[in-house]
């Protein structure tokens, strides 16, 4: 039974970590249709620039967190206006092209920064793990998974309970005639992409202490987020949360089944599955066609 | 016959003339220049594939690697097997007693030859038939297919005494045909190498102006319409990623013998993604043009990652985001523009006839 | 002789009964036109009869085999085409390619890998000039007028020679002239086809007409000659409303 609790939770801890990475994903896909694969870079840019503020300015990851936000939100807003904003009309080039800016990206870090793995220490404040039981919880990753929950619950604020997120949402259903009511669906887009991207910032932030921040790490993850993506249904945000915990949880204990690598295979082979017979996910939204 | 099909024949032997005759006096008959070349030349052979499959059908496969992989790897188990007196030597320190099941019929030359077009063309077939049945399309293809690509390779990587693990299969012997052992340094290599291509490049040809080529590109363009003329949109999707892969297989078989070794990262997510720029680069439109894309990357690659050692990527992803933003159809849509504002020039005074490319670049450029 | 058989078809879209118990019979040879305000179901009876969209009850039977649970290519192959409401012709093929796509008598995989793209075409040649298309055989079919792509759906329609062909509103967008030449078409082909036509044009179907169907709210209201429609009661209180 131990095994099993403490599986749970690395199982609930990874499903915080995709969460907060797919959040960003989901919220791009279904305002514009465009898949992000640049999004794995925007979470790497985000451990960079909390490593450069922890090393060059002695910044901890939590007063780090909101200029992480603002930074790699910048970025993701330069990208939009100079290359995606272009191409709305052809969505399967935008995989290519994000994908582009993706190796421009890592490439960028490689050169700059240079491609050996670099360390952030986690917050003193939650060093400890909290045990109950045979249970036993880091305090850092508890933090994390509350505060992917806070995150999920402010862009779900944010999408329903905003002007700009009703704006957002009359575009999402039908942008031409949102235009004839004076919404400037440029603008919006630009903020939702930046939006996006600066949720996978805080993201890359929050991962530093346990994952080793290389300029590659964002390859692997972009993959699963956006199965995450596809499977919690286009574009819904309580889908993409769901989706986390199921492929989190399934994760954790197919691999405690078999072997790690055999464990991925199997979420993977039963992701496909799910696609094939559920194509639009378990919570389908209307999305743009 | 239509003036396209003209304009790709011409093309055909003209490209097949050039790597046949032109490139191997330009490397002035030079084994090591040859070898790298022939490493070109196997990689257009996937990179068309992929133009068969995405620029014909529409059908984005960002799986292609894997199936280039199974290729790769059935070649290198033949040349391992070859190499090796009994178990081959990784298989001993894995602690696997004696040569697995799967692993026996490719001590025949044969066997692996059709094991690596047949295998990946099957996995291929498998995955169609369980996509187009249910009219997955656009996006959710390349979907399930990179999620295939990962899987696979992580069973690849996982399965350390029958595949290598990560090292791949090294230490492979030289293909020995009948009456002739291969060296990838010779000559001769380089001439089956474009040969194969050349031939590829015919079937590729010939497809795309078949009928079925032509039910595909329909297919591309409205499945549901298409439908209504009583066609099985299913059967021409899978029949296609067949096709296409089991050319990737070839593929894989020649880059084995080419590099003398396999190895999992050509099963990567990278690599097939490179596959995806070559052929955009080039043309999707187009397998020739798909081709040559393959062989100027990567020519590019070559002689600029010497120069701009870490930059050179740095640059591949600047071109490529460039190529998609202003040049979605390629070099081959640029020939075509031009090629059609020539005509124009040289029929002024017929003004009313008609220019059906003209039209066309703004239009497809838009496409998908 | 009978050739389609509609009986008791029902569909629901998400509570709307969008057909509703709808049985009628088309003779082979005949020209049928359904009428019927908006919304009554006439495109949603041709999408159940091609099979895009699958009826959650009822039979229809194609000379005498049941086809409700069939998918639309093996309909299609069992003589039954389709022209759709907004052209649907293939953009980026010329005129001369979406002809051939539209002319699969042999529409196996096989028979398409051993031919060459425009093989089928010189069958269909006196197609495009009946239609006028023939100087623009070469062209892409997206640089056609509205008028010309109608057109070309049609030639497509001719070339794919179904027995039953479900048109629907063929005429939209079309001048007089272009209409008359319609109605004239649609009679040489009733020779050896079946038509059942979705139209509001009144003029065009009392050129063309052999019987009228009137739908309304999923079911069929009225049933019969031009004369008897135009004369029917409930057919005007549906039309106007009271």
């Amino acid at each position: 039974m131990d095994v099993i609790a403490n599986q749970l939770f690395a199982g609930l801890s990874m499903a915080s970590i995709m969460l907060m990475i797919a959040l960003g994903l989901a919220i791009i896909y279904g305002a514009m249709g465009v898949i992000n694969l640049a999004h794995g870079e925007f979470v790497m840019l985000g451990a960079y620039a909390t490593w450069a503020l922890q090393t060059y300015a002695g910044l901890g990851i939590l007063p780090a967190l909101p200029l992480v936000f603002v930074a790699v939100g910048a970025v993701g807003w330069v990208i939009e206006k100079v290359v995606v904003q272009n191409l709305y009309h052809r969505p399967l080039d935008t995989i290519l092209a994000t994908w582009g800016i993706g190796i421009i990206l890592q490439q960028a870090v490689r050169l700059g920064v240079g491609a050996e793995s670099r360390f952030v220490k986690g917050p003193e404040l939650l060093s400890g793990n909290t045990e109950i039981g045979p249970l036993i919880m880091s305090n850092y990753r508890l933090f994390v998974i509350f505060f992917s929950i806070a995150v999920l619950w402010g862009s779900w604020l944010l999408m329903t309970r905003t002007e700009f997120g009703m704006k957002l949402r009359a575009i999402i259903q039908n942008r031409s005639i949102s235009e004839c009511y004076g919404i400037e669906s440029k603008r919006v887009y630009s903020i939702t992409f930046a939006y996006g991207a600066g949720l996978a910032g805080i993201a890359g932030a929050l991962i530093t202490p346990l994952f080793s921040t290389i300029p590659t790490m964002g390859t692997g993850l972009v993959v699963d987020a956006f199965l995450v993506v596809i499977v919690g249904g286009l574009g819904s945000l309580i889908g993409a949360a769901t989706a986390s915990v199921l492929i989190g949880e399934a994760t954790a204990l197919f691999s405690m089944i078999m072997n790690d690598t055999l464990g991925r295979i199997a979420v993977l082979a039963g992701i496909i599955l799910l696609i094939r017979f559920r194509p639009r996910g378990l919570f389908p939204t209307e999305t743009r066609r | 016959m239509t003036s396209r099909f003209h304009y790709d024949l011409v093309a055909l032997v003209i490209f097949t003339v050039v790597i046949v005759f032109g490139v191997p006096a330009l490397m002035n008959y030079d084994g090591f220049e040859l070898n790298t070349f022939a490493r070109y030349l196997a990689l257009a052979i996937v990179s068309m594939a992929l133009a068969l499959s995405w620029g014909t059908a529409g059908l984005l496969n960002l799986g292609q690697a894997a199936t280039f992989g199974m290729g790769s790897y059935a070649m290198a188990m033949h040349l391992k097997l070859r190499a090796s007196n009994g178990l081959p030597d990784f298989m001993g320190w894995n602690n696997v007693p004696e040569l697995p099941l799967i692993w026996m019929p490719f001590e025949s030359l044969a066997f692996t030859l059709l094991a690596g077009l047949l295998i990946p063309a099957f996995v291929g077939g498998l995955i169609a038939i369980f996509m187009f049945r249910a009219r997955i399309a656009g996006v959710f293809v390349a979907i399930i297919t990179l999620a295939f690509l990962v899987a696979f390779q992580l069973l690849v990587i996982d399965q350390q005494g029958l595949t290598g693990g990560q090292n791949g299969l090294t230490g492979l012997a030289q293909l020995s045909l009948p009456g002739w052992t291969v060296d990838p340094y010779s000559m001769g290599f380089y001439y089956l190498v474009a040969g194969c291509l050349a031939v590829a490049l015919a079937v590729g040809v010939y497809l795309t102006h078949s009928k079925f080529g032509l039910v595909l590109r329909a297919i591309r363009e409205d499945a549901d319409r298409t439908r209504f003329f009583g066609y099985n949109v299913a059967t021409y999707q899978t029949a296609v990623f067949c096709i296409s892969a089991a050319l990737a297989g070839w593929a894989g078989m020649l880059y084995t013998m080419v590099l003398e070794f396999a190895s999992p990262t050509y099963m990567g997510v990278s690599f097939s993604l490179a596959i995806v720029i070559w052929c955009a680069v080039g043309g999707r439109e187009s397998v020739i043009a798909a081709a040559f894309g393959a062989i100027i990357v990567n020519m590019l690659e070559g002689r600029l990652s010497d120069v701009f050692v870490e930059g050179w990527h740095l640059m591949l992803g600047v071109i490529f985001v460039l190529v998609v933003m202003f040049m979605p159809r390629g070099i081959y849509g640029l020939l075509s523009e031009l090629a059609a504002k020539l005509r124009r020039a040289g029929r002024q005074g017929n003004a009313a006839s008609i220019d059906p490319s003209s039209k066309t670049q703004l239009e497809t450029g838009q496409e998908q | 002789m009978q050739q389609l058989q509609v009986t008791d078809l029902h569909v629901e879209f998400g509570g709307l009964r969008a057909v509703d118990g709808l049985s009628f019979a088309v003779e082979e040879g005949e020209i049928l036109c359904l009428l019927g305000p908006n919304g009554a179901g006439k495109s949603t009876t041709l999408d159940l009869i091609c099979g895009k969209t699958q009826p959650t009850g009822g039979s229809i039977r194609l000379n005498g085999t049941e086809i409700s649970q069939m998918l639309e290519f093996r309909r299609a192959r069992l003589g039954i085409g389709r022209k759709f409401q907004v052209p649907s012709v293939y953009r980026d093929l010329t005129v001369a390619e979406n002809l051939s796509v539209a002319r699969s008598r042999r529409p196996g995989l096989w028979s398409a890998l051993t031919r060459f793209s425009l093989s089928d075409v010189r069958e269909t040649e006196g197609i495009l000039e009946r239609v006028d298309l023939s100087s623009k055989r070469e062209e892409l079919a997206g640089n056609l007028s509205h008028g010309e792509t109608q057109w070309l759906e049609i030639a497509m329609l001719i070339a794919q020679d179904s027995r039953l062909i479900l048109m629907d509103e063929p005429t939209a967008g079309m001048t007089i002239q272009e209409t008359e030449k319609t109605a004239e078409i649609f009679r040489s082909l009733s020779d050896s086809h079946t038509l059942i036509v979705v139209e509001h044009d009144m003029s065009f179907v009392r050129t063309v007409a052999d019987r009228i169907i009137v739908m309304n709210r999923g079911a069929m209201l009225a049933e019969g000659s031009i004369e008897e429609i135009e004369t029917n009661e409930d057919v005007k209180t549906a039309y106007l409303g009271h």
